[in-house]
């Protein structure tokens, strides 16, 4: 092989391989990319592998098995579910009100539900202590309609940590669940009409069960953020509420306990994936970004 | 009669909800124009002595410009690297781009505290820690997904056929899509970019960590507040922050609502 023939070789592999459309797309991507992986990636996966590095398995092992850590995951999986639960149980009525409004009605709608977004979490939690304290709003109502006789505790207590909760997690329900009844063909639904049901039994047998994917989709996510919340349950719980962010915060930032605090994390991050993974198994990740043509 | 009564039920629960949703604004609106230090709900007397406070204390609005130049920052970033990614992703189908779009749908979801704690570990030998540019690379993280997502819903209501004719007119190719497209799709790049400084603004966690010494930003500083005692002036700084926010998210749903019924307009031409 002469070396013009190398060299005629590689220029014909240089031409197959250079497309200028896919250097632009590389040109495109590849800030967002690298900037995720440098500033978002790498510390995570460093902070695994420091804390798996030191000990092995055996750190991790040991942040299981103390009690005291493995009643805080219990407390967070606890108020996560209930949580997602209420949110669910109040986002489906405005999900569907939303998907059968139109116009400026779903308009207002929507504005409302987005609202709260601009109010800051710390400040949102600040307002329920205000309102469900011993001499609160709600406290004063009950006592002065006369279902109580003297103040009951809302404060400090798991209801009052779900309350401010699910205030928080409830535009990321409806708006999911709206985006995916809205891919519901209503054509259904009038049919059913034609044929004899009455709206409910419609609704029930028709329009119900083709949004339960859109249910499980939304509570996934609403329970994988709830897992990480660290501002409601530090001020409107007791510490019988105390979230896993609640316990590394304290180990890392007070106790300076930065093994533990990276065990915790790697414990909480793997609950995280897990759920990550198994919805993206069932519902597929490219869904919540406007199905497949995004 | 009966199609009735379930409307009836159906918009009663739907405005009791919603009314669940915005109590907390209505609360902190009426507590920062509260007359007394007392924090109740409804107020007992009206002034205006929280918003004194807040402008004339040197704190909160040191605290204010540290947010504000954060904020600013990750805005940038978050549209700088977040845009072109955007086209990439919805222009040319890229290979990998599920694994992409796990990524930033991951950034948006990932467990705060852990973030906190690894870019707080990660910055130590970089000596990024209690730098405000350090503060707004780690909350660019959280901002480019909204970017991303806006854009992308922007570019795909965008009618190509103008950038085409601009390129067939002679534009480079290049151009056109700066002084078209990008002018086009505007509004949905601003929606995301004020999703990413709101984002950045009321992060507490990384902010903690990150900014320990250097100085507080508003979240912070409203969080250390809260924790020491009743204090009206959280109140009044974050109804600036929810007025603040409503206007700027006004202008732009307006200037969004203007695009979309030219887009109409013209479509309609078309048929």
């Amino acid at each position: 092989m002469t070396v013009q023939e190398i060299d005629q070789r590689i220029r014909s592999r240089l031409v197959i391989k250079y497309n200028p459309r896919s250097f632009i797309v590389f040109l495109l991507l590849f800030p967002a990319c690298a900037w995720m992986a440098f500033f978002y990636i790498t510390p995570i996966a460093m902070l695994v592998y420091n804390s798996l590095a030191e000990d092995g398995l055996s750190i991790l092992s040991k942040t299981v098995a103390n009690p005291v850590y493995r009643s805080v995951f219990a407390t967070t999986l606890e108020i996560g579910a209930a949580s997602t639960l209420g949110c669910l149980l109040l986002g489906y009525p405005v999900a569907y009100a939303l998907t059968v409004s139109r116009g400026a009605l779903r308009g207002i709608l929507l504005i409302i539900v987005g609202l709260p977004y601009w109010l800051d979490y710390v400040v949102r939690s600040f307002s329920w202590m205000v309102l469900l304290g011993q001499r609160g709003l709600i406290n004063n109502f009950l006592l002065y309609i006369g279902v109580i006789d003297k103040p009951i505790q809302i404060m400090y207590t798991f209801l009052s940590v779900c309350i401010g909760m699910v205030q928080i997690l409830l535009p990321i329900m409806i708006l999911t669940l709206f985006a995916a009844m809205l891919r519901i063909d209503r054509r259904l639904m009038t049919a059913a009409a034609i044929h004899g049901a009455p709206p409910w039994k419609a609704f029930r047998t028709v329009f119900f069960p083709l949004s339960l994917p859109g249910v499980y989709a939304a509570s996934l996510l609403v329970f994988i953020s709830s897992l990480g919340f660290y501002i409601t349950s530090a001020l409107l719980g007791s510490p019988k509420e105390s979230m896993i962010s609640q316990s590394i915060t304290l180990l890392a930032a007070t106790l300076l306990k930065w093994s533990d605090a990276s065990a915790l994390s790697l414990v909480l991050l793997a609950i995280t994936m897990a759920i990550v993974i198994v919805y993206d198994r069932v519902f597929s990740i490219d869904d919540l970004w406007g199905g497949k043509d995004a | 009669m009966h199609k009735t009564s379930h409307s009836f039920a159906l918009g009663t629960s739907v405005a009791l909800i919603l009314a669940y949703l915005i109590f907390p604004i209505i609360v902190v609106v009426g507590i920062s124009f509260n007359a007394t230090t007392a924090l109740r709900f409804p107020p007992n007397g009206w002034s205006l002595r929280w918003y004194e406070q807040l402008f004339s204390s040197s704190e909160w609005t040191g605290s204010f410009l540290i947010s504000l130049q954060v904020g600013t920052l990750t805005m940038i970033l978050s549209v700088l690297i977040g845009v072109p990614a955007a086209f990439a992703l919805s222009r040319y189908k890229p290979p990998g781009r599920k694994l992409i779009n796990a990524l930033l749908l991951s950034a948006l979801i990932a467990p705060p505290v852990v973030r906190a704690l690894s870019t707080y570990l990660f910055y130590v030998p970089l000596g990024l820690n209690n730098t405000i540019i350090g503060l707004a690379i780690a909350h660019s993280v959280g901002g480019i997904p909204f970017v991303v997502i806006n854009t992308v819903a922007g570019l795909r209501s965008f009618d190509t056929t103008l950038e085409r004719a601009a390129i067939i007119h002679g534009a480079h190719p290049f151009i056109a899509v700066i002084t078209i497209t990008l002018k086009v799709i505007f509004p949905s790049i601003m929606v995301g970019a004020i999703f990413a400084f709101m984002q950045s603004l009321q992060e507490l966690l990384i902010s903690i960590f990150v900014l320990g010494t250097l100085g507080s930003p508003l979240a912070v500083k409203m969080w250390e507040g809260v924790r020491v005692g009743v204090d009206p002036t959280i109140a009044a700084a974050s109804s600036m922050l929810v007025v603040l926010a409503a206007v700027v998210f006004g202008i732009v749903a307006l200037a969004k609502l203007a695009t979309d019924a030219r887009g109409s307009a013209r479509a309609g031409a078309g048929e």
